[in-house]
């Protein structure tokens, strides 16, 4: 597993953020909610989730729209937005520096800061990606070489509570077998990424208390 | 369409900021002339860096590509800087549209940066009247914290020192771009560094605030945004609002923005040089910000004890008057229960306050009143930090 770090509450404005460092992919998030929402946005039931994704070079392109849309997905099933009716959520990730495994980085980054921002949420998300080469091996959270060599990628997003799949997202051709043996290698990462995730929090509030 | 409104700064801010500012005191503790603390970090991709200035915060990436030159400068190269309010430095910008603010923005960092000549546009130049490099300069900003424009300047500055862009070679017909990895990439050649230093005005000019702060810049009645490199050369100068200055208060402004220009490159220089340290260490590039975090969390460390003292003397006083009630206590362990001093931060310590049990040992209000000043905690480092931290502490407690 490579190295993974974390500083929350990187930025003021923000309700919470977090600044996530994955091997060599980093991520920003900023989370703002709830707040005044759009009104063709409005939503009367619950709060619409708005997530936007930056590039950080140049402007937010199809594969960027992409990212927006697969992370806006794991927001709406992980936050309890029924709680502030018409209002909306906006999540914002910045792309620091992409080193292979950027959505697993962005999502990792957006459970952080929606912790550190006190919203309510159904459960805690991890995501994990990894990727399979030429030889059929499966990577865990690959360095960008394996990533860009790689015949399939894959990323997978669990829930805290019973590590349910949350969200799956491939590329590339594979068998259902290696479907299934990723799926299990990245279970097993996702621990690490909920443990990860205590000692966070857990430095957080020992810094604040 | 509807749009989500910018907060606005109430009558009462407004006052209080004006009233201190009278009695020659800013509300994050800083003199008139001082800025706040400039952290420049590169990441791996070369001609990418976060800039962080207080608390705003900027991320900017430098990218090429070889594009037809402008007809009108068939032999030039093409610059672009590109401001990006993101929504994640404050709700009610939206992504992908120009607002007022991030026009002016770009015309601000195009005067400084573009209009100076800073970057030898001539040496980007591949193919006269065919190919040329066109840099883009694209600036994020994260965190809206006040004086976007200085913060903006300095990261695409050293984001368009520190790139690099892949080599080519040429057999005449043909044009090709090798990797990083196959030949090493040529910098960018930069002429002088332009950097935009800004000024808020309030009172008509009679008072003039360096590096204003969010509120200080909704409350000023104008700025003064001057563009100059380190030789003091003006590169773009901006006044915006409405103030009646005079020209001797515009001409001490350049002058002392000089000043900071020169630090400010300095600094940059010095960020530069580390970077390279760094690769030919060979070292994993991560943003490490390390200072930046140690800094955030003394801060918040800082609230916590001085938070504690306050609960404190309200404790005390309740004791005091009970040990006066009952015998009038001698005072001659005071100096056995001033706590413990532990050090924090560079050139200032905390004085933790003494345990519970022996709380109510000092034996007159005014001696408890003297202990929440936490002079006597500080120890004395370097001289200058050593006032800075003291005079942060005596307003927080204020």
């Amino acid at each position: 597993m490579s190295s993974i770090n974390c500083k929350l509450g990187v930025l003021s404005r923000p309700d919470g953020s977090a600044l996530l460092t994955q091997g060599e992919t980093t991520v920003m998030a900023g989370i703002y909610g709830p707040i005044e929402v759009k009104s063709q946005k409005l939503l009367i039931n619950k709060a619409s989730v708005e997530v936007c994704y930056r590039p950080k070079a140049g402007l937010p392109g199809i594969g960027d729209k992409f990212y927006e849309s697969i992370i806006q997905n794991i927001c709406e099933a992980a936050l309890v937005s029924v709680l502030y009716p018409r209002s909306s959520i906006l999540v914002v990730i910045q792309e620091m520096q992409n080193y292979g495994g950027l959505i697993a980085c962005a999502v990792n980054a957006c459970c952080l800061a929606l912790l550190s921002s006190g919203i309510d949420m159904k459960f805690l998300i991890a995501s994990v990606s990894c990727a399979m080469d030429n030889q059929g091996i499966l990577h865990l959270n690959p360095d960008k070489i394996i990533w860009q060599n790689a015949t399939a990628t894959f990323v997978f997003v669990f829930d805290s509570t019973v590590q349910r799949i949350v969200a799956s997202h491939t590329s590339g051709s594979f068998s259902s077998l290696q479907y299934q043996d990723a799926l299990d290698l990245c279970k097993n990462g996702s621990k690490e990424v909920f443990e990860f995730y205590k000692t966070v929090i857990a430095q957080e509030i020992s810094h604040e208390s | 369409m509807a749009k989500i409104r910018e907060s606005i700064i109430s009558n009462c801010e407004k006052k209080f900021l004006i009233k201190g500012l009278e009695e020659h005191r800013r509300l994050d503790g800083r003199a008139f002339d001082e800025f706040r603390e400039l952290h420049i970090e590169f990441s791996k991709d070369w001609g990418c860096c976060y800039v962080t200035l207080g608390k705003t915060a900027v991320l900017a990436q430098v990218s090429c590509e070889i594009q037809q030159p402008k007809s009108s400068r068939p032999s030039e190269g093409i610059l672009i800087i590109n401001v990006e309010l993101s929504p994640m430095s404050a709700p009610h910008f939206e992504p992908g549209r120009q607002s007022e603010l991030s026009v002016q923005l770009n015309r601000i960092l195009e005067k400084c940066i573009k209009d100076s000549k800073a970057v030898d546009l001539e040496s980007l130049c591949i193919k006269v009247n065919e190919k040329v490099w066109a840099l883009k300069v694209n600036v994020n900003v994260l965190n809206h914290e006040g004086n976007i424009a200085d913060c903006a300047s300095i990261a695409a500055l050293s984001a368009l020192a520190h790139f690099r862009r892949p080599d080519i070679s040429s057999d005449g017909e043909e044009i090709v771009v090798h990797t990083y990895a196959q030949r090493d990439p040529i910098p960018t050649a930069v002429h002088h560094y332009p950097v935009c230093v800004t000024y808020a005005m309030f009172n008509e000019g009679a008072v003039i605030l360096a590096d204003p702060t969010l509120l200080e810049e909704g409350v000023a009645d104008a700025h003064l945004m001057i563009g100059l490199n380190a030789y003091k050369e003006l590169c773009g100068l901006h006044l915006g609002g409405n103030a009646l200055m005079t020209p001797q208060s515009i001409l001490q402004c350049t002058s002392k923005a000089a000043a900071r220009a020169s630090v400010v490159i300095q600094q940059i220089k010095e960020a530069l040089e580390k970077d390279q340290e760094r690769r030919n260490q060979n070292k994993e590039f991560i943003f490490e910000d390390s200072v930046q975090f140690d800094k955030a969390a003394s801060a918040s460390n800082l609230g916590f004890y001085l938070d504690k003292w306050s609960t404190k003397q309200q404790k005390k006083r309740k004791n005091v008057k009970h040990v006066k009630e009952e015998s009038g206590m001698e005072n001659s362990t005071e100096d056995s229960n001033k706590g413990t001093v532990e050090s924090f931060g560079k050139g200032s310590a905390v004085l933790l306050p003494p345990e519970d049990d022996n709380n109510w040992k000092t034996s007159s209000d005014e001696e408890s009143e003297s202990d929440i000043i936490p002079d006597d905690c500080l120890i004395k480092g370097d001289d200058k930090e050593y006032n800075k931290s003291k005079t942060k502490k005596k307003k927080l407690i204020k």
